[in-house]
């Protein structure tokens, strides 16, 4: 108990005692007591009351002067009042430094609630995405970002990726955007990135690669017709016969990558996923199988093994190309006399098609950079085996606009298996009676 | 939001159902727009494939509408909805049946840009219909900004765009017939291309009538059937219609 309390019992004490003593002399003990008690009461009341004005008040003021432990209160509610004031005043320069660090950053960010509402953006945000400030605060982001990719990405949970599109406010404007959760109460950050300029290389990287391969081949026709009726003719002299026949397997070569190099941009320049023509595997493959057997006779053995009957729904000549590139690479890479097997059957979430050989394998650092293009493994074994750089490549995008996606398992010395995934809507089910026909 | 007070209701869930609706009304919109731009990009580019795919993903847009449509009735019938909020559910109403008619319009542009790729593409290919094409939707893209917003005065304006529409898409017109005249041998295919322009310019008007229900859900007035382009603002137009 601090000298205040004290004080104030004492006089309390002091106080009622004096006046019962005035009572009592006068003969009015309860009278006087009941007095005493009441103003000490209206006094108390009367505090009360400048306490409760006072913080209503709007504007900071002093407190109401009072003796005694009113007096104390009212001095420790003022001082609680000012550490309050200072904290406030502390935490609200953070925040305005804060956001006024993030509204220089040249990124658009957008605070979103649970509801994906926007609670807070910065400038750059505002202008990617044409937010007019107090208008939108509370607006659903959905509601302005309409694209149907941006409502899936919205709504799936797998923020690992950024998503690419067309920014609203302005059609040539291309946006990278992407979403970090934070916080307890599942807020979220959304990031806008202006990748127009990205995007216009990108482009003119395609365009060349795809204007250069179409210009080359045209005086490679010129050259590799020449060449072969040269091989044909029988007076041409001896010594040169031989350069020609190189001549002529190169040219061969460089048509072949220019029409790999033709094809692969063809398919990245596609938009729409691949059509859904019903392809019956057990004939595409088997006329694989013949040619790859004519092409590299006496190699390995192409074991072939369909699993079900199911069909895929696709492009039948990209199909062609996927399983030929993995086919060939297998047998390519296969000892002779070597087995490759080809499994084609279904799982809890489509359908898979593997290749599998016992060859010489990859070492595992470069499969994830296997599907790049022109990258080898060994450099002078491929020249050796012929063969563009692209085929996987290829057989990755043209994979990817069938849903499905590459799988690559290997041990340098015991083989290789190369999985393709296709995804349940791209794989017809055999309905019963077919699949009773089947077996 | 401040306009229409959707924040005032007791029942918080009521208050979600309202909004959740007018997000997949957003959503119906967002995937139209989508398709209006594939199918114009499918003409310009001939671009068969893309076309096809426009036509194909038509009955996404139908699906929408039918089960916004539901979600409204259901509404209707339980919460009785007065004030601001009916006007909401009949906007939404309107607004499902105009969004699903743009959608059959684009999917007809796709399926006129898939029968096209196969032919030359007539002299200035397709510049003023790539022009059009750009504006009216941008009016569609502005229209459910209006209706995300509920911005009426921004309606309004949009909403007057569709006088250039209809003047682009005349201009169109008597560029076609003139090569029509030229060689003839071309009407089969200028054929094709009006239908396109005729689609894209009913896209305008239904662009418009969307504005029209935003300022009706706003304010409470109708201004169909008014002639928008005597007035310079929306305040403007209001006093006539007291009178």
């Amino acid at each position: 108990m601090n000298t205040t309390w004290k004080t104030t019992l004492f006089q309390l004490i002091l106080g009622l005692g004096g006046v019962g003593l005035l009572g009592w002399l006068s003969g009015y003990l309860f009278p006087a007591l009941f007095l005493g008690a009441l103003s000490l009461v209206f006094w108390h009341l009367f505090n009360l009351y400048r306490l409760d004005r006072w913080l209503t008040r709007p504007k900071r003021s002093n407190p109401p002067d009072a003796v005694g432990i009113w007096g104390q209160t009212f001095y420790k509610i003022h001082r609680l009042q000012i550490k309050n004031r200072k904290r406030k005043r502390r935490f609200a320069q953070l925040l305005r430094e804060f956001r006024k660090s993030t509204t220089a950053m040249p990124d658009g960010t957008i605070i979103l609630n649970e509801q994906n509402q926007i609670e807070w953006f910065n400038r750059a945000a505002a202008d990617l995405l044409g937010l007019v400030g107090a208008r939108d605060t509370g607006q659903r982001i959905d509601n302005l970002i309409r694209n149907p990719k941006f409502i899936s990405y919205l709504e799936s949970s797998d923020f690992e990726e950024a998503l690419e599109l067309k920014s609203p406010f302005h059609e040539d404007i291309q946006i990278s955007v992407q979403i970090i959760r934070y916080g307890r109460r599942d807020q979220r950050l959304l990031l806008v990135k202006d990748v127009t300029r990205l995007a216009n290389l990108e482009r003119t990287r395609r365009d060349f690669v795809a204007n250069a391969s179409h210009e080359l081949r045209t005086p490679l026709t010129v050259i590799g017709g020449y060449l072969d009726t040269m091989a044909a003719d029988d007076d041409f002299p001896e010594e040169w016969k031989q350069p020609v026949t190189q001549m002529q397997q190169q040219s061969r070569n460089m048509t072949a990558i220019v029409s790999g190099l033709l094809e692969l941009s063809r398919l990245e320049s596609l938009k729409t996923a691949a059509p859904r023509q019903v392809v019956d595997l057990g004939p595409l493959i088997d006329g694989i199988r013949s040619e790859v057997m004519a092409a590299f006779p006496g190699k390995a053995q192409i074991q072939v093994k369909l699993e079900t009957s199911a069909k895929l729904l696709g492009h039948e000549s990209e199909l062609h190309s996927i399983f030929e590139n993995l086919i060939t690479n297998a047998v390519k890479y296969s000892e002779d006399g070597g087995l490759v097997k080809v499994r084609w059957y279904l799982d809890s979430n489509g359908a898979r098609l593997s290749v599998s050989d016992n060859g010489i394998g990859i070492p595992s650092e470069d499969i994830p950079r296997l599907t790049e293009r022109f990258y080898r493994v060994d450099v002078g074994r491929s020249r050796e085996t012929g063969g563009t750089g692209l085929g996987l490549a290829i057989t990755k995008h043209a994979l990817g606009r069938h849903g499905g996606t590459l799988e690559i398992e290997s041990e340098v010395g015991s083989g290789s298996t190369f999985t393709c995934h296709f995804p349940e809507d791209r794989v017809q089910k055999p309905t019963h009676r077919a699949h009773l026909r089947a077996v | 939001m401040d306009n229409t007070d959707l924040a005032q209701h007791i029942s918080r869930q009521y208050d979600q159902e309202l909004e959740d609706v007018r997000n997949r009304v957003l959503a119906m919109g967002g995937l139209v727009e989508d398709q209006i731009q594939k199918a114009i990009e499918a003409l310009i580019n001939s671009d068969s494939e893309l076309g096809e795919s426009v036509v194909l993903e038509d009955y996404k847009v139908n699906e929408m509408e039918v089960s916004i449509d539901e979600e409204c009735s259901r509404i209707l019938a339980l919460r009785h909805p007065t004030a601001s909020d009916l006007r909401l559910v009949v906007a939404i109403i309107k607004t499902i049946t105009d969004l699903e008619r743009i959608g059959d319009e684009a999917e007809k542009i796709g399926f006129l840009a898939t029968r096209l790729a196969s032919r030359p593409q007539i002299s200035n290919r397709y510049r003023d219909i790539k022009h059009l094409g750009r504006h009216v939707g941008r009016m569609v893209h502005d229209a459910l900004n209006t209706f995300a917003r509920l911005d009426a005065d921004e309606a309004f304006n949009v909403a007057k765009q569709d006088e250039e529409v209809d003047k682009d898409y005349e201009s169109i017109m008597r560029q076609l017939i003139t090569v029509m005249m030229e060689d003839p041998r071309t009407i089969r295919q200028v054929l094709d291309v009006m239908w396109v322009a005729r689609s894209l310019e009913r896209i305008g008007d239904h662009a418009k009538n969307i504005c029209e229900y935003v300022i009706y859900l706003v304010h409470g007035k109708d201004v169909r059937h008014t002639k928008l382009r005597e007035h310079d603002s929306l305040a403007e137009a209001e006093e006539h219609l007291k009178d």
